[in-house]
C-alpha cells in the first residue's frame, strides 16, 4: 500500500509541482491549504509523513506542530517543513516541536524534496 | 616851687626810667622772638633787624643794617607789596622769597605794618617772617604724596574698570552659554568636579522626566535613583567615564545616544558634559527600513522559489520531454533565478546585521575543514577557470576557534569567490592560513584585477562595487565584503587587505583564539 503524505501548503504553485513529484514516485499526497485545515486531515488521513508550511493563513505550521504534540497519536507522524525563511531560531524551535527535517525553498528543488522523504519513510 | 620842680623831677625820672625797662623789654622780646623781624626806614632801608631775622638771612647785623630791602626780598614783588602796604596800613601774610646771603633762596611768608607820625607821614615799616620752607618741604611731600595717592586711585580705578569690564563680558559669556545651554537641542547635563549635578537643561529635564531642583547637586551616583536617568549612570559610572554616542533606550519611544565631555583646564579636569541626542526617530526609520527590507526579501523569496521548483521539474523532465533548445533557455532562466536568490539572501544578511540579530549558536570548531569545505564548493570553478590553486596551512594543527559555522562559512565564501571571480583564466589563487600570537589568520590572494586605489577606502561600505570588477562581472551585490566584515567583527575579528590594480588582492581576517569560551564574542 502506498505511503500517504500530507502537504500542508497555502501556495498553489508548489502544491502542484510537489503533488505531481510525490505522486510520480508513488506516494498518495493529500493536500491543506492552512493549518488548522491540516489539523483536521491529519486526524481523518492518518498519513505516514507531514510536509509542513510555515506562513499560512489561520494557522501557521508552528502552531500546527504545536497541536500535533498535544497529541499522542498525531505526535509519532514525522514532519518535514518547508519554509521560505530558514532562521536558527526557528530551526531550533521547529527541532524542538519534533520536526525531522527543515528545507528552504530557495535552496532545496523538488528533488531534493523526495530524497529527503525517502530517507524518512522509505519509497 | 621847689618841691613841685622835684616832684615833677620825679616823675620824669621815673618815666624815664619806665621807659628804660620798656626799651629793654622790647629788646629783649626782639631777640628773642623766634620769627624774623626788622624795622625798615620810609625808603626802604634796614635800620633794625633780630636775630632771627640774622639767621635766615645769613647776614650778620652789622651787615644788615643800611641794606636795601630789595638786596633781599625779590626786587618786583617787594614793590607790589609795600604799595599795598602804603595804602592799607599793612599787608599779611604774603608769600616771597628771602634771598640769603649764600644766594639761597627761601620761602618765607611776610606781614607789614606801617609805621606813621602824628602827622601822618609814613617813618618806617615792621616787617616780620614766618619761615616756609620746612611747610614748603611738607606741603611738597604732601603734594607728592597727593599724588601718589591721585595715581594709585587712577590706578585702582582703572583696574575696577577692567574687572568691571571682564566681570560684564563674563557676564554677557554666561548669559550666552545659559542661552546656548537651555535652547540646545540635546539634553545636556553639567557636573562640577566632585561629581555633582551643576546645570540640566530643559532638553535633559524632559528626556528624564525630572525637574532641576530635585536633582541639581546631587552627585552622579545619586541620580540612578531616578529610573530614568539609572541607565545613563550604568553607562558613565560614578567617575563620569569617556563615553561616545552610546545608544541608551530611556523608556518606551526614547532611545538616546549619550557622550560624555570631560571639562579641561590646563590638563586639570574641572568636571564633566553629559551630551544627550534624541535618536529616537532615527532608530524608528531604521527599524522600519530593516523590517521593510526583511520583510520583502521574504516576500521576494516566495515566488522565487516557486519559479525555481517549476524550473527545476521543467529541467528534470517531470512535466514531460522538452527539447533541447528549450532545456537551453530554461537552463539560463534557472541561472538567472538563481542570482536573484543569491541577491535577495544577501539583502536578507544585511538586514539582519542591521538589527543586530546575526550570529547565532558560536561552537567551538576547527576553521581548517570549514575552508575545505568552501574551497571544495569552487572545485569546478577553479578547474573551468585553469586557475592555479593552493591551499597553504601549517603542518601543526590549529587551535579551535569559536565560531557561527554558518557565518563564517559565509565569510570565507565571499573571499573566495570573489578571489576566483575577478581573477583572469590562468591567474593564481592562494589560501593560507597560519597562527599568530593570540590568533589564526587566513589569507586569500590572488592575481586578479585589483581594486583600483582611489576606491579602496570604500571597499567594505554596502552595496560597493568597484568600477573595474563591475566592467568585468556585470553581477555581485555589493554586499560580500560588508557582510564578510561584519561577520568577522562579529566574532572579534579583524579584516583587511592590500591591493594594486592590475596586479591583484589579498585579503586577511583574523579570529581570536579563545582563552575561555564565549569570551571575545560579542553579543550577536
Amino acid at each position: 500500500m502506498a505511503k500517504k503524505i500530507l502537504l500542508v501548503e497555502d501556495e498553489e504553485i508548489m502544491i502542484g509541482l510537489l503533488q505531481k513529484k510525490l505522486t510520480k514516485e508513488g506516494y498518495e499526497v493529500s493536500v491543506a491549504r492552512d493549518g488548522e485545515e491540516g489539523l483536521k486531515a491529519m486526524i481523518e488521513v492518518r498519513p505516514d509523513l507531514v510536509l509542513l508550511d510555515i506562513i499560512m493563513p489561520k494557522m501557521g505550521g508552528f502552531g500546527v506542530m504545536e497541536g500535533m504534540q498535544k497529541d499522542k497519536e498525531l505526535k509519532k507522524i514525522p514532519v518535514i517543513v518547508i519554509s521560505n525563511s530558514g532562521q536558527p531560531v526557528e530551526l531550533d524551535k521547529a527541532q524542538k516541536l519534533g520536526a525531522k527535517d527543515w528545507l528552504i525553498k530557495t535552496e532545496f528543488d523538488p528533488q531534493e524534496v523526495l530524497n529527503k522523504v525517502v530517507k524518512q519513510i522509505g519509497e | 616851687m621847689e618841691i613841685d620842680k622835684n616832684k615833677n623831677e620825679d616823675k620824669i625820672s621815673i618815666l624815664l626810667e619806665d621807659l628804660d625797662s620798656l626799651k629793654s623789654y622790647i629788646e629783649d622780646l626782639f631777640s628773642f622772638l623766634p620769627s624774623p623781624v626788622c624795622f625798615i626806614s620810609s625808603i626802604g632801608v634796614i635800620l633794625e633787624a633780630n636775630p632771627a631775622f640774622e639767621k635766615i638771612s645769613g647776614y650778620k647785623i652789622d651787615e644788615i643794617i643800611g641794606k636795601s630791602i630789595e638786596d633781599i626780598f625779590a626786587k618786583e614783588k617787594t614793590k607790589e607789596i609795600f604799595k599795598e602796604a602804603e595804602e592799607k596800613g599793612f599787608v599779611k601774610a604774603r608769600e616771597i622769597s628771602v634771598f640769603t646771603k649764600e644766594k639761597k633762596e627761601i620761602p618765607v611768608s611776610l606781614s607789614i605794618i606801617v609805621r606813621k607820625t602824628e602827622e601822618g607821614e609814613i617813618n618806617g615799616y615792621f616787617i616780620g617772617l614766618f619761615d616756609l620752607t620746612d611747610i614748603k618741604t611738607y606741603q611738597k611731600n604732601l603734594e607728592e604724596e597727593a599724588k601718589d595717592l591721585q595715581d594709585s586711585r587712577s590706578a585702582l580705578i582703572n583696574i575696577l574698570e577692567d574687572v568691571e569690564g571682564a566681570l560684564k563680558s563674563a557676564e554677557e559669556e554666561k548669559n550666552k552659554t545659559l542661552a546656548v545651554i537651555t535652547n540646545f537641542a540635546d539634553g545636556l547635563l553639567v557636573f562640577d568636579k566632585e561629581g555633582r549635578l551643576s546645570l540640566i537643561n530643559p532638553q535633559a529635564e524632559d528626556f528624564f522626566d525630572v525637574k532641576t531642583r530635585d536633582i541639581v547637586g546631587r552627585p552622579i551616583l545619586e541620580l540612578s535613583t531616578f529610573p530614568t536617568i539609572e541607565p545613563v549612570v550604568r553607562i558613565v559610572g560614578g567617575e563620569i567615564k569617556g563615553v561616545f554616542r552610546k545608544e541608551i533606550k530611556i523608556k518606551e519611544n526614547l532611545i538616546l545616544e549619550v557622550s560624555t565631555i570631560p571639562m579641561m583646564r590646563e590638563e586639570e579636569k574641572f568636571g564633566a558634559l553629559i551630551i544627550l541626542h534624541d535618536v529616537s526617530r532615527e532608530k524608528l526609520i531604521e527599524r522600519m527600513k530593516t523590517e521593510f527590507v526583511s520583510l520583502s526579501a521574504h516576500q521576494l523569496r516566495t515566488p522565487l522559489s516557486a519559479i525555481k521548483w517549476t524550473l527545476k521539474m521543467l529541467l528534470d523532465g517531470d512535466l514531460g520531454k522538452i527539447t533541447e533548445e528549450q532545456r537551453d533557455f530554461i537552463e539560463k532562466t534557472y541561472k538567472s533565478n538563481e542570482r536573484m536568490i543569491n541577491l535577495i539572501n544577501d539583502l536578507l544578511d544585511v538586514s539582519r546585521i542591521e538589527e543586530g540579530r546575526y550570529l547565532y549558536k558560536p561552537v567551538l570548531t576547527n576553521l581548517e575543514s570549514i575552508i575545505q569545505f568552501v574551497v571544495n564548493s569552487y572545485k569546478e570553478e577553479i578547474e573551468r577557470k585553469k586557475l592555479k590553486f593552493q591551499f597553504k596551512k601549517p603542518k601543526l594543527k590549529l587551535p579551535e576557534v569559536i565560531v557561527d559555522v554558518e557565518k563564517i562559512k559565509l565569510a570565507i565564501d565571499n573571499l573566495l569567490g570573489n578571489a576566483i571571480g575577478y581573477t583572469p583564466a590562468g591567474g593564481e589563487v592562494t589560501v593560507s592560513l597560519k597562527c599568530v600570537k593570540k590568533e589564526i589568520e587566513l589569507s586569500v590572494k590572488d592575481t586578479g584585477v585589483g581594486i583600483p586605489k582611489d576606491q579602496q577606502g570604500r571597499v567594505f561600505t554596502k552595496f560597493f562595487r568597484a568600477a573595474n570588477a563591475i566592467r568585468m562581472e556585470t553581477e555581485g551585490s555589493g554586499l560580500g565584503l560588508f557582510i564578510a566584515k561584519n561577520i568577522i567583527e562579529a566574532h572579534g575579528g579583524k579584516i583587511w587587505f592590500e591591493s594594486e590594480e592590475k596586479k591583484g588582492t589579498t585579503f586577511h581576517f583574523t579570529l581570536p583564539i579563545p582563552e575561555k569560551f564565549g569570551e571575545f564574542l560579542k553579543e550577536f
